[in-house]
């Protein structure tokens, strides 16, 4: 209907600055991965032996590990969280569900930066808020260094991020319940049905596809989140808490081995290229 | 049956909005607490209330130019991106072309990229720009970070506009780019509110970028100051807590006033 050309110059503007800063250097990085460096330039071709090192680099394999593990808490806790807290809100007032769904939407506008400085706080174990509450109930044995112990670290972080998470499910589902047909709901009442058949039977079923979408993107923001991590424990105690970002960041900042953090990008981004495919076929196959 | 799970439901939602509200509500007590109304417990009422801290931060600590710096970036880069995705996001919605569906894929595998990944590479082509320790070398690969977001929202808002609003006006000789801005735009405005607010509080959270990037103390951003200021004072939390109070109140009041803008806009990839 018009001529096609002149799509190109609506394209051109971002298209441009999405090569400059994106996929330009998506294409170095691989290339930068095939090289030996000698102090920031590139030295000579080496094929495969940077990757060779993946297989030895035990900090490697502990932070894919910690990686898979915060995908696992993320879809058994702010996931599932978000799934009962919707479906209760669907029986509320309008009012009611616009004002709580704010609520708990507002940790998710916090910069991670800012929310891994205030429960870093919380979770001090000398002016923390946590002790002193464990404290304050008789519960003081209950107490730890937080952050500081590697059995508590990567858990305690993780309530962090769930707490900027579990809001953003919330909204997710709700917009999705909105549009079940309510007969059904009516239906299963004329049944004789409670609260927990209808949770099993009806809302949790036709709400497969945001769980997927929810799932997929938990799963994407487990592989790339950085800030919580840097700002609280930048990766310890030891390696506790370390993941593929705080890897890379270190291994070419402060190691400066240039080859061997551009292998670690390509696999970071093999892994979010994948699980993204994995969910762009499963959302449109259907 | 029904009388008995309903005050538990209630239960459920309030233990929740409590576990969102906590640490907000916690932040804004010890913002406000003085060094001498210390040990009365982090819990009872700061009184009088005290702006010192406040005061601190915000004059002493830099953190009025943390917060303009935060400004200046953040609206640059949403003005980039307002610029640039709308039109490219009509493109793809409306326009039919060589080569479209390989374009779209480009855009559709930023949509997932980490920041970390790119900074090994983005890094030294700054430094050949010379753009290391200045606003540009944030702002730009900030933008286009977003872009992949941003261009597929748009291409699901465009896709909403009626083909008839369109060919009436080229049929009526409009040129492609004057029926865009003089057609299009105004009817997608809610989705551009949407955009523009979205936009705005990535980059204002963002980390990673300005931190490698600006060495400059008087050009960092408010997330940078804010995670740097808890590295110099140690247990200052008064300072602290009114640090990040200044660093997440604009977003949270553009979050109460807008609200209806913004979860449209951060659920527009999950509904298709």
């Amino acid at each position: 209907m018009h001529s096609p050309r002149t799509a190109y110059w609506f394209l051109a503007p971002a298209l441009i600055l999405y090569l400059a800063f994106v996929a330009v250097p998506i294409a170095q990085v691989v290339g930068y991965s095939f090289f030996s460096w000698d102090g920031g330039r590139l030295d000579q071709f080496v094929g495969l032996a940077n990757f060779a090192r993946l297989g030895s680099d035990t900090v490697f394999w502990a932070a894919l590990w910690h990686n898979a593990i915060w995908v696992v808490l993320t879809l058994a806790f702010p996931l599932l969280a978000g799934l009962l807290l919707s479906a209760i809100l669907a029986e509320r007032r309008p009012n009611t569900v616009r004002a709580l769904a704010a609520i708990y939407f507002i940790p998710r506008t916090i910069p991670l930066v800012v929310a891994g400085i205030i429960w870093g706080w919380i979770y001090n174990p000398i002016f923390g808020l946590l002790n002193y509450g464990l404290e304050a109930m008789g519960l003081g044995q209950f107490g730890h260094a937080w952050l500081a112990e590697e059995s508590t670290a990567l858990l305690s972080l993780n309530v962090v991020g769930a707490w900027t998470f579990f809001g953003f499910c919330v909204v997710i589902y709700l917009a999705a319940i909105q549009s079940i047909d309510p007969s059904l709901y009516e239906a299963a009442d004329i049944d004789g049905a409670g609260w927990g058949a209808k949770f099993r039977d009806i809302t949790v079923p036709l709400l497969r596809n945001s769980t997927l979408f929810l799932g997929l993107y938990a799963a994407i923001e487990a592989m790339r989140f950085f800030d919580l991590i840097w700002v609280t424990t930048q990766g310890g105690p030891g390696y506790a808490t370390e993941v593929l970002t705080t890897h890379v960041y270190k291994t070419f900042f402060l190691v400066g081995d240039f080859g061997y953090a551009a292998v670690l990008s390509v696999v970071l981004l093999i892994i979010v290229l994948s699980l993204a495919s994995l969910s762009f076929w499963l959302l449109r196959s259907k | 049956m029904k009388t008995t799970t309903r005050p538990i439901q209630t239960l459920v939602l309030a233990v929740f909005a409590i576990y969102a509200l906590a640490p907000v509500y916690l932040v804004v007590l010890a913002s406000m607490r003085s060094e001498a109304d210390l040990f009365s417990g982090p819990l009872s009422l700061p009184w009088p209330f005290n702006l010192e801290n406040f005061r601190r931060v915000w004059s002493e600590s830099g953190f009025s130019t943390y917060f303009w710096n935060s400004m200046v970036i953040s609206l640059s880069v949403t003005i980039i991106v307002l610029l640039t995705a709308p039109l490219a996001g009509f493109a793809f919605a409306k326009v039919r072309f060589r080569g479209r569906e390989a374009l779209f894929a480009l855009f559709l595998a930023g949509l997932v990229v980490p920041a970390p990944s790119v900074i090994v590479a983005l890094y030294g082509n700054l430094q050949a720009l010379g753009m290391i320790d200045s606003r540009l070398g944030v702002i730009l690969p900030q933008a286009a970070l977003l872009t992949p977001f941003s261009v597929f929202m748009m291409r699901t808002v465009m896709q909403d506009v009626p083909d008839e609003l369109i060919e009436a006006s080229t049929m009526d000789g409009a040129s492609l780019i004057r029926t865009f801005v003089g057609v299009v735009l105004p009817v997608v405005r809610p989705g551009l509110m949407s955009l523009m607010l979205i936009v705005f509080l990535f980059s204002w959270q963002e980390y990673l970028l300005p931190l490698v990037v600006l060495q400059t103390e008087t050009l960092k951003p408010i997330t940078v100051g804010a995670a740097s200021l808890q590295g110099r004072y140690g247990v200052d939390y008064g300072g602290i807590a009114a640090a990040g109070l200044i660093a997440f109140a604009p977003l949270v009041l553009l979050f109460l006033l807008l609200q209806r803008s913004f979860v449209r806009g951060l659920s527009a990839g999950a509904v298709k």
